[in-house]
């Protein structure tokens, strides 16, 4: 093939490719667009739920309630069919009135208002918060596996390491005590559960590079081993499966913290994490190494590139990220149980793998997997939303991953890159 | 064919079984074959010699219908072979052994051989007891101390091409085919211990011998005097020459392949013409100035690795270009692995600037200024998942980083940006990937990686393979400016021409061995490819 070889120097200061370009090509910017569908076609199609709203009544205030009428009457000795409205004084002389959907009620003594109202099944506060909350667990360890495959590599181990981290760390924070100091407690839980994480990472990247076996076996390996441990340590030391009694300021005073019915705290920890990996992979000298061995090992033994070290490293990153996911669990639930992550490493493996890590290594993207482990959440959501059978579910997870490599090879084999 | 003797042409036509007539084959840039033609005879042993490059495989492919030639035919027995198809040639009784082909290495001897047919039991299983007997009678005609239920990956590489002999002459290899006429080996010896190769060619004399045609593609003189009939000369793809091998001397022969009589000029001061001062006036214009031999730059004391070196030694001066001749396999990307560090058996010293290098990886010596241009850019050198910038600063990322390893990318573009230019990369833009490159560009793009202010020590393998005259012109302007600039290069080149016209000194490699040096009036094309070939001779009994 005549190539226009040496045509004079090169155009170097060709245009950069504009903005929007290099946005639409993304691979994330295909994500984003799957989820919003998958989002508007939930919410169009989810339908509506009948929820009772309660309004609690401020202590000492007085509620008179109106008929059609317009007498009044005491609260609770009206029909709710006569009812019109029902008026509330506060004891700082607030009156507020409410339509005759509102109801009045005493459950336990405390007197409250109810109303039901039809709401969306999907977009609602609640199962938002729920999607946020469950997809933050694995996202964090989504962007571990991601650069782990990148380099060419897999984990199978991370639901072991994952659940040895959160018996280990539980552990902990049970002699601490309920009442512990806050910063103490929390900062306890993250060292000892990304700690036991980290440490069965490298344990994960020393043999695979050491022994020069393929970290398949070696990470199917440590899979049933950590599991084994997870189950024979709380054995041996409390004689049961489940570890309870955290510190309150572990819990509800940071994982589980409750802002206006909100539980902000794992879904930023998953946002940081996805920015933190993302300027790692893009913007550090390690993360590049990752995708420069990943696309050609041998090439970057040539290029002078510390090919074992680089890869111990992942391996203990996506560790620490298992102990850190494991944290932002006990920390959440407030117990951890010998069967925490089971089958979570083939989970974590299609949220990476949706967010467009090549398995053949050299591609990913850390904001992909976080991205991808939401889309697996919303699937699992809408089985719930459109009532289908739970048992379908692993066959409809099974089926999206496929899906998803085969619309991205489809889509590169397209573009031609 | 007509039966009447003592008709002088018929005769002649009687003896000839496969001939190529007029075939021509293009790979890209390459014209590997060009309009050749040759006649093989029955019962002979007919070698086909010639330089790296020259065509001698090719043909050796394009008879075995492995290559599909552009133009010309072959035709054997009269009847003309569909071009570039395995199975016509197959048929017709065209059999090739050769180094690459596939062999499954984890399957047992009896298996391999019988890959195409497994016998059958009435139960449809494989009928295991016939297998090896098949087997057995197939290779032990030829080397009965072969097990035929052992792994085929567990024997020597001898008696593995034993095995794929042996296939070649099964009869049963397909119904309908024709039995082995004519079998093709493509440099069956250049894996093989002394006594397989005499071992091997009493075996091609055999096979000769009961009627078989043997096309012995090979640049070994040894063995073409010692069991060869005939050969034919090809050069740069066109055909040379045909001589009974009793009659020809190896002097002759080197002049064939070169092209030149023998203790003619030598290449460096040729008057214009010649194809290496033709090419130093593209890379350079005018004579770099030789260095004045101070302190080396680099050099390498008794440098080994089991089974691919032994006890290497040599010197670069500042602003010296070594180049390493010799055949493919004779150890010269090896030299540069171990030189590199990359080949984690090698031992001996490598000094950079007369400081001994701890050689643990290949890191120490990038910091130390040594670059590496790996033969296969495409395996060894480029990432064709990252862009061409990234594929430039990967080797420095880490020095121009900041604090924790966060890159400086701005100071990452401007180093990009001045190699592109100065390198003349052309690019659509730096942030590209290597695979929009044409093969030349990709090249450079792989030299400007190591060629820099700092660079001290390069190393050079095939920097020219595979791409246009132009693109080469330019890299020759490089290697020449970072050689004025004093840097010491070590230059491995499989092109005559290119290695004459480059270098300063000459090292010739054979075996993992240094041959010897060539330096001045003695860098011939014919003393490289003298000391290149010589070896201990594989005596016949």
């Amino acid at each position: 093939m005549p190539e226009p070889e040496d045509t004079p120097a090169a155009p170097s200061s060709a245009p950069r490719r504009s903005f929007l370009r290099v946005l639409f090509s993304a691979q994330e910017s295909g994500l984003v667009i799957v989820i919003a569908l998958m989002m508007l076609a939930l919410t169009l199609f989810g339908g509506t739920k009948l929820v009772t709203e309660r309004q609690s009544i401020p202590e000492g205030s007085s509620v008179i309630v109106y008929d059609t009428e317009g007498s009044a009457h005491q609260p609770g000795s009206l029909p709710q069919r006569l009812l019109d409205r029902i008026v509330v004084t506060t004891p700082d002389g607030q009156e507020l009135t409410y339509s005759n959907a509102w109801r009045y009620d005493e459950p336990n003594g405390a007197p409250a208002l109810f109303t039901d109202v039809q709401k969306n099944k999907f977009f609602e506060k609640h199962n938002l918060v729920q999607i946020a909350r469950d997809a933050s667990f694995f996202a964090v360890m989504a962007v571990g596996m991601t650069a782990v495959i990148i380099l060419a590599g897999i984990d199978l181990s991370v639901g072991s390491i994952y659940a040895l981290s959160a018996i280990v760390g539980a552990i902990a924070m049970n002699s601490l005590g309920p009442d512990a100091n806050g910063i103490l407690a929390v900062l306890v839980g993250v060292a000892v559960c990304t700690g036991i994480g980290a440490l069965c990472g490298l344990a994960n990247g020393a043999m695979t590079v050491g022994l020069r076996v393929h970290p398949f076996v070696i990470t199917l390996g440590m899979m049933a081993a950590l599991r084994g441990l997870t189950i024979i340590i709380p054995q041996k030391i409390y004689g049961e499966q489940s570890i309870t009694g955290f510190p309150e300021s572990f819990t509800s005073g940071f994982f589980k913290l409750d802002i206006a019915g909100v539980y902000p705290v794992p879904p930023i920890i998953m946002l940081v994490v996805a920015l933190i990996g993302w300027f790692v992979l893009s913007r550090t000298v390690f993360g590049r190494r990752v995708f420069a061995i990943g696309g050609n090992e041998t090439a970057a033994r040539y290029a002078g590139i510390p090919v074992g070290r680089v890869k111990i490293l992942v391996y203990t990153i996506m560790g620490a990220l298992a102990g850190l996911s494991a944290c932002m669990y006990i920390g959440y639930y407030g117990s951890a149980e010998t069967g925490a992550g089971m089958a979570y490493e083939l989970q974590v493996i299609a949220a990476a793998v949706i967010g467009g890590a090549s398995l053949m290594g050299g591609r990913g993207s850390a904001l992909g997997a976080v991205l991808g482990a939401i889309v697996i959440k919303l699937i699992d959501n809408a089985m719930i939303i459109f009532e289908i059978d739970q048992s379908w579910n692993q066959v409809v997870m099974g089926s999206a991953i496929i899906v998803a490599v085969v619309v991205d090879q489809a889509k590169r084999r397209i573009s031609g890159s | 064919m007509s039966d009447s003797a003592g008709d002088p042409a018929p005769e002649r036509s009687d003896r000839v079984l496969l001939s190529a007539s007029g075939v021509s084959k293009r790979f890209g840039i390459t014209q590997a074959l060009d309009d050749v033609s040759v006649d093989f005879f029955r019962g002979e042993v007919h070698a086909l010699m010639g330089e790296n490059g020259a065509g001698k495989s090719t043909l050796g492919k394009v008879i075995s219908g492995l290559h599909r030639q552009d133009s010309g035919q072959i035709t054997i027995d009269g009847r003309t072979l569909r071009p570039g198809s395995i199975d016509d040639a197959f048929n017709a009784g065209v059999r090739i052994v050769h180094q690459e082909l596939a062999q499954c290495p984890n399957l047992s001897v009896a298996e391999n051989l019988c890959l195409h047919d497994f016998p059958r039991t009435p139960w449809r299983t494989v009928d295991r007891a016939a297998m090896r007997r098949r087997a057995a009678r197939l290779v032990h005609r030829i080397e009965p101390l072969i097990d035929v239920n052992a792994e085929l990956g567990a024997l020597s590489p001898g008696h593995r091409q034993i095995c794929q002999i042996a296939a070649s002459l099964d009869e049963e290899a397909k119904p309908g085919a024709h039995t082995a006429r004519v079998i093709v080996f493509d440099e069956p010896t250049s894996s093989l211990s002394i006594s397989e190769t005499n071992r091997l060619l009493k075996i091609i004399r055999q096979l000769a011998s009961d009627g078989l045609t043997i096309i012995y593609v090979s640049h070994r003189m040894s063995e073409i005097f010692a069991c060869c009939d005939r050969v034919s000369v090809l050069r740069d793809g066109k055909f040379v020459a045909t001589s009974v091998v009793k009659d020809i001397t190896e002097a002759d022969l080197v002049e064939q392949m070169i092209g030149r009589r023998l203790g003619a000029a030598p290449a460096k001061q040729q008057s214009p013409g010649g194809e290496a001062s033709a090419l130093r006036e593209l890379a350079d214009g005018h004579e770099r100035e030789r260095p004045t031999h101070t302190k080396p730059l680099l050099e390498v004391r008794s440098l080994s690795s089991p089974g691919k070196l032994q006890d290497v030694s040599l010197k670069v001066h500042p602003g010296e270009i070594l180049g390493i001749g010799g055949l493919v396999g004779s150890g010269r990307s090896e030299l540069l692995d171990a030189i590199f560090a990359i080949d984690p058996r090698a031992a001996g010293q490598v000094l950079i600037d007369s400081v001994p290098n701890p050689r643990t990886n290949p890191t120490d010596l990038i910091k130390a200024g040594v670059g590496y241009v790996p033969e296969d850019r495409r395996l060894q050198g480029l990432f064709f998942d990252l862009s061409i910038a990234e594929n430039i600063v990967v080797p420095y990322m880490r020095s121009l980083a900041g604090p924790a390893g966060v890159r400086d990318l701005k100071q990452e573009r401007a180093l990009v940006q001045s190699r592109l230019d100065e390198f003349r990369v052309k690019a659509a833009s730096p942030s590209s990937l290597p695979n929009e490159l044409s093969g030349g560009n990709q090249q450079k793009l792989l030299i400007s990686r190591w060629m820099h202010k700092e660079s001290r020590v390069l190393l050079l393998d095939e920097p020219t393979r595979g791409i246009d005259i132009g693109a080469k012109t330019e890299i020759y302007r490089l290697i020449n400016h970072a050689a004025q600039r004093g840097d010491a290069i070590l230059l491995v080149s499989s092109e005559m021409p290119e290695l004459l016209a480059l270098s300063d000194r000459i090292l010739v490699m054979g075996e993992g061995h240094v041959r010897g040096e060539l330096s001045g009036a003695d860098m011939t094309q014919s003393n490289i490819l003298t000391l290149a070939t010589q070896e201990t001779a594989p005596a016949l009994a």
